[in-house]
């Protein structure tokens, strides 16, 4: 998949959504749409593109009960919508969209997750983007600080040149939700690889340490689960400047989660997997070893836990040996621990000794 | 010696005096004084137990209005009114009635009676004078004359007696000065406080007003608050006859005063005479289990006779190796209050969308008779995550106090209400749940765990027919919310097709310019079922129940059906309107053949029911008979309507007069009768 950038095709594509609803209509039968099963039943490895797509399981959607029915015709008003949209030149957010559908009557949507749940629905039957739908995520991008520069095209429909060392604040350079070469142009880099970390305290204790600069790296703050924008500009700079990608999160199974959709993409995404996941990208911890190796201080799992963590057990993305391993000893050992818990070390422990061991593990220090 | 007797007689009567203030502060528990706010209820019962009574006597409807002030809030003094408009108590006997101790005329009769509670009225005027030093004041106008008495009433606790004072005949008007025809009030201070909550004079009141849909209640409460119960029929229970004591519940005591107070003239005479269930043969055998002659006159029976009597009595003495056979008492000296109007007692203080009420056939424990009604009641605008509201009576008595304890409540603990649609934590306790349960035990002769006469004491043929019918209540419940569930999915399907579809049709039409497509496969498709829509609404202006019932055919082939509904033809409903016809199934059943139903196509059956009341019938049961499945009906059990069948045949039999004396009916002390045959349109799994 890949941007269709183009108003007429995106418009067709979504009209062959409408198309199956009214010819079924006309023959007599209940209106359907079809699309792929997402669930992590239904997704698979595909080796050309290195990362997790959907597979060929397909479901149907058809107006047999009544919130299939509601869903069938929301799709048709959001339809409608992006339509609108597309011809008066305008976007809207999600969110957005969301209260607009107040005045759709019986197709309005009940929650938000339902409207970005459809707007994600339509991006895989049509093999569009959102931003081919005229559709803003809320979510906000990542922070990232590091000798990295690049040019973005503000609201005047200027180029600015923004170095991330030099020209920002402690909080970094904020990625914007389109990272688009339209967008963000990635002029150049004297860094020799990135990191992504999951939780605003170690970023900035790594950026209060000085790390990006003694270890020459991008830091970049993921802020929980990453937004596509990060995800996105972390594959383009991956791709485009060759950069080994590295990942520091906290040890538990959400964590996991958040770097299998780093690397493997997300279940929910599958359909961009290729566009937002960078397949290189390493995990550097918390490991279940390093909770045992570093003595790390560390909570109980829990119910949850356990269970997620079983589920990461029967995920295609997590099949392999060393993820297997790290699972299986977490159940073992019962324990989750915190990245910042390295703290119990002191302040300087995590890039004076954590940090460069892992990575000479890794041969980047 | 005379100066010693003299002594003697001064310390007696003395005694006497501290006798009765002292027996007043030592039974103040049993009498229902123990607390200050208990007292006012208590005085708020014996009142409005004696009114109903009375009226009930008299055959008036009642009309009860209770008033309570405060006189003094620093000394928690409180004056208490109660009016009827009873038959008032004729001017010679209102002493006694207010004035004395175990005064009464039910002191022999073995019937079922409100007045088995403490020792009634005159309880209050003690406690009111001896709290408060005031007699109590009471007004009392019987028909027959044309002014009516005013008088206070005090006790001389020396005598145990009523002293009377400022006695004047007056005029009483009511309201609107109209003479008031005849009536009590009473007026009396006492110390005492006023609560509200689950043990208030308002929630007495309003169980009351739940067992006596016959009475009208207002009630005024100390900050001027007026609350209204309704009569909401106009029927007066029925009369109940007083019945002979059955050998099977008779005590020694009760025995040997019947003894010594008989003049009659031989053993069988007395036997049969003064006894209920002894038949000619059975009095001789007992004199013969006894060792008594038949012309012995049971005056001057000796205590041991009496005793072996007793022994005879309860099988503890054969004849020929057998015990003495005995029918059984009678039970038409029971009042039960009745499906219909526990159903509206009920709804009047209570709303909601779901009654299920059931009286059960009278039985017979130990020589008394007893009957069990119980009403459940649930809906949405009850509170969903306490304990169910446990409303218990016994002969038309609120119980309030001692709940954990009763026989009544263990019944309704007994049962497992999860399977029913209630929370209850480990299928045991109270129920949680948006419901209120009512238990009645209407009997001669209520067993009380103690004299505070609050719970029931434990009794496996009572507990059996309670939890019997609970079960019954549960099935009905269980039916309604599947119903409820099964209608509201239904309404999503209507909703599918009326709203949803046409608009997916619409707005894909005008998105891809094209003309708006035809539905009916579409709609034949998605339903793929037969449906069966009922309504049954009240209609104010006919004064009917309409009801309303409508199949459609949403398949691809034709059907046919035949439909049944019930309708309370026992409680005297009238089928009116009913243009299609059909015929009589059963007692209470009504159905129709609708011998073909194109696809696509909908039946009408409509049919208004009159000669009842609003909120007589507001549900109707659709039953149908047809391979395919009717969403919306039930599948006709054609048991379940042989069985009705049955039923009605035995109601026919029994409805002709019974013979008298007939020997071959005869019952086994203790046994609870079969099923009593009490089955219903929610089948007979027990």
């Amino acid at each position: 998949m890949a941007r269709v950038n183009d108003p007429e095709l995106t418009k067709a594509r979504l009209h062959l959504v409408v198309e199956e609803m009214y010819d079924r209509i006309v023959k007599g039968e209940p209106p359907t749409m079809t699309l792929p099963v997402r669930t992590k039943n239904n997704i698979g490895f595909d080796k050309k593109l290195g990362v997790y797509k959907y597979g060929k399981k397909r479901s149907t959607r058809d107006a047999t009960s009544l919130g299939s029915a509601k869903n069938l015709l929301r799709a048709l008003h959001v339809v409608e919508f992006i339509e609108e949209m597309i011809e008066a030149g305008k976007s809207s957010t999600l969110r957005e969209m969301y209260y607009i559908s107040e005045s759709w009557g019986l197709g309005k949507f009940g929650s938000q997750n339902e409207s970005n749940n459809l707007a994600e629905d339509l991006e895989v039957v049509t093999t569009c983007l959102r931003e081919d739908f005229k559709l803003r995520p809320e979510e906000d991008g990542a922070r990232m600080i590091g000798n990295v520069t690049i040019e973005e095209l503000n609201r005047r429909g200027q180029w600015m040149t923004i170095n991330a060392r030099d020209d920002v604040g402690d909080s970094g350079y904020g990625v914007p939700y389109n990272v688009e070469i339209e967008k963000i142009r990635l002029k150049e880099h004297d860094v020799n690889f990135l990191m992504a970390i999951e939780t605003g305290g170690m970023f900035d204790r790594l950026v209060e340490n000085g790390f990006d600069e003694e270890y020459n790296c991008g830091l970049i703050h993921l802020k929980g689960q990453p937004a596509r924008s990060t995800r996105r500009i972390m594959k383009r700079m991956n791709e485009e400047w060759d950069l080994p990608v590295i990942v520091f999160l906290d040890g538990d199974p959400w964590s996991f989660r958040i770097f299998a959709s780093i690397a493997y993409g997300a279940i929910k995404t599958a359909h961009i997997s290729e566009y937002l996941a960078t397949p290189s990208a390493s995990y550097l911890g918390i490991t279940a070893d390093d909770i045992l190796a570093y003595d790390l201080p560390s909570d109980e799992l829990s119910k949850k836990d356990i269970e997620a963590l079983n589920a990461e057990l029967s995920d295609p993305r997590f099949a392999d040996g060393w993820w297997q391993d790290q699972i299986n000893m977490m159940l073992e050992i019962g324990k989750k621990a915190e990245q910042q818990s390295l703290a119990k070390y002191g302040l300087d422990f995590v890039t004076d000794t954590y940090l460069p061991e892992k990575l000479g593990e890794m041969g980047l220090a | 010696m005379i100066r010693v007797a003299g002594i003697a007689d001064k310390m007696a009567k003395n005694q006497k005096q501290i006798a009765i203030s002292e027996f007043f502060e030592k039974n103040k528990h049993f009498l229902g004084f123990d607390s200050l706010q208990r007292s006012v209820i208590t005085a708020v019962k014996e009142a409005v137990d004696n009114s109903l009574d009375a009226c009930e006597e008299a055959r008036i409807l009642p009309e009860i209005k209770v008033k309570i002030s405060k006189i003094d809030s620093n000394k928690d003094i409180l004056e208490l009114q109660t009016e009827d408009n009873g038959p008032g108590i004729p001017q010679k006997s209102i002493e006694k009635v207010f004035g004395q101790l175990l005064f009464g005329s039910r002191f022999h009769a073995i019937r079922q009676s409100r007045g088995q509670q403490g020792i009634g009225i005159t309880g209050v005027v003690m406690y009111s004078q001896l709290t408060t030093g005031k007699p109590t004041h009471v007004i009392s106008k019987i028909a027959s004359d044309p002014t009516a008495v005013s008088v206070n009433i005090g006790l001389d606790t020396r005598k145990n007696k009523a002293v009377k004072s400022d006695q004047t005949r007056i005029i009483w008007e009511n309201d609107d000065q109209t003479m008031k025809e005849h009536g009590l009030r009473v007026t009396t201070r006492m110390k005492a406080k006023y609560q509200r909550g689950r043990q208030s004079v308002f929630q007495y009141l309003r169980m009351t007003s739940i067992v006596n849909p016959h009475a009208e209640i207002t009630f005024t409460d100390p900050d001027g608050e007026t609350f209204h119960w309704p009569r909401v029929t106009e029927r007066l229970p029925s009369k109940v006859d007083a019945i002979k004591p059955h050998p099977h519940g008779i005590e020694l005591g009760q025995l040997q005063r019947m003894c010594r107070e008989s003049s009659d003239s031989r053993m069988t005479v007395f036997l049969r005479q003064n006894f209920s269930g002894v038949s000619m043969r059975a009095a001789k055998e007992l004199c013969e289990a006894a060792e008594l002659e038949i012309t012995t006159k049971p005056k001057s029976l000796k205590p041991d006779d009496v005793r072996a009597l007793l022994e005879a009595f309860q099988g503890e003495r054969e004849v020929n190796g057998k015990a003495i056979k005995l029918l059984s008492p009678p039970t038409n000296c029971l009042s039960p209050i009745e499906e219909m109007l526990i159903k509206k007692g009920l709804s009047k203080t209570i709303d909601s969308k779901f009654v299920a009420t059931m009286t059960r056939a009278p039985t017979v424990s130990h020589g008394n008779p007893f009957q069990v009604e119980v009403g459940l009641i649930f809906g949405e605008g009850m509170v969903a995550d306490k304990h169910v509201e446990v409303l218990r009576f016994a002969n038309r008595v609120p119980l309030m106090y001692q709940q954990g304890g009763c026989l009544l409540t263990k019944a309704i603990e007994s049962v497992d209400w999860r399977q029913y649609g209630l929370e209850q934590a480990g299928g045991k306790g109270v129920p949680k749940g948006p419901a209120a349960i009512l238990v009645h035990l209407a009997s001669t002769n209520v067993q009380f765990t103690s004299e505070a006469k609050e719970a029931l004491s434990d009794n496996e043929f009572v507990f059996e027919e309670t939890r019997r019918a609970m079960l019954e209540m549960g099935r009905g419940l269980r039916k309604h919310l599947e119903k409820k569930k099964k209608m509201a999915k239904t309404r999503e399907k209507f909703e599918l097709i009326n709203d949803i579809l046409p608009a997916i049709a619409e707005k894909s039409a005008s998105i891809l310019e094209r003309p708006v497509p035809d539905l009916a496969g579409s709609i034949t498709k998605i339903m793929s079922a037969v449906i069966c829509n009922e309504s049954t609404t009240w209609n104010k202006e006919t004064k009917q129940v309409d009801v309303s019932i409508t199949l459609f055919n949403y398949t691809s082939r034709s059907r046919s059906y035949s439909l049944l509904v019930n309708w309370p033809e026992k409680s005297g409903g009238e089928m009116v309107g009913n243009e299609r016809g059909g015929r009589k199934e059963a007692m209470g059943i009504w159905g129709w053949k609708i011998e073909t139903l194109e696809p696509g196509e909908k039946a009408v059956l409509e049919y208004s029911l009159s000669n009842l009341e609003k909120g007589d019938w507001t549900e109707t049961e659709v039953f149908f008979r047809g391979s395919q499945d009717v969403i919306g009906a039930t599948k006709l059990d054609e048991k379940m309507l042989v069985e009705i069948r049955k039923q009605e045949e035995i109601l026919n039999q029994s409805d002709a007069p019974a013979e008298e004396g007939d020997a071959n009916v005869t019952y086994e002390p203790g046994v609870v009768e079969g099923d009593s045959g009490q089955t219903t349109l929610f089948g007979g799994e027990n």
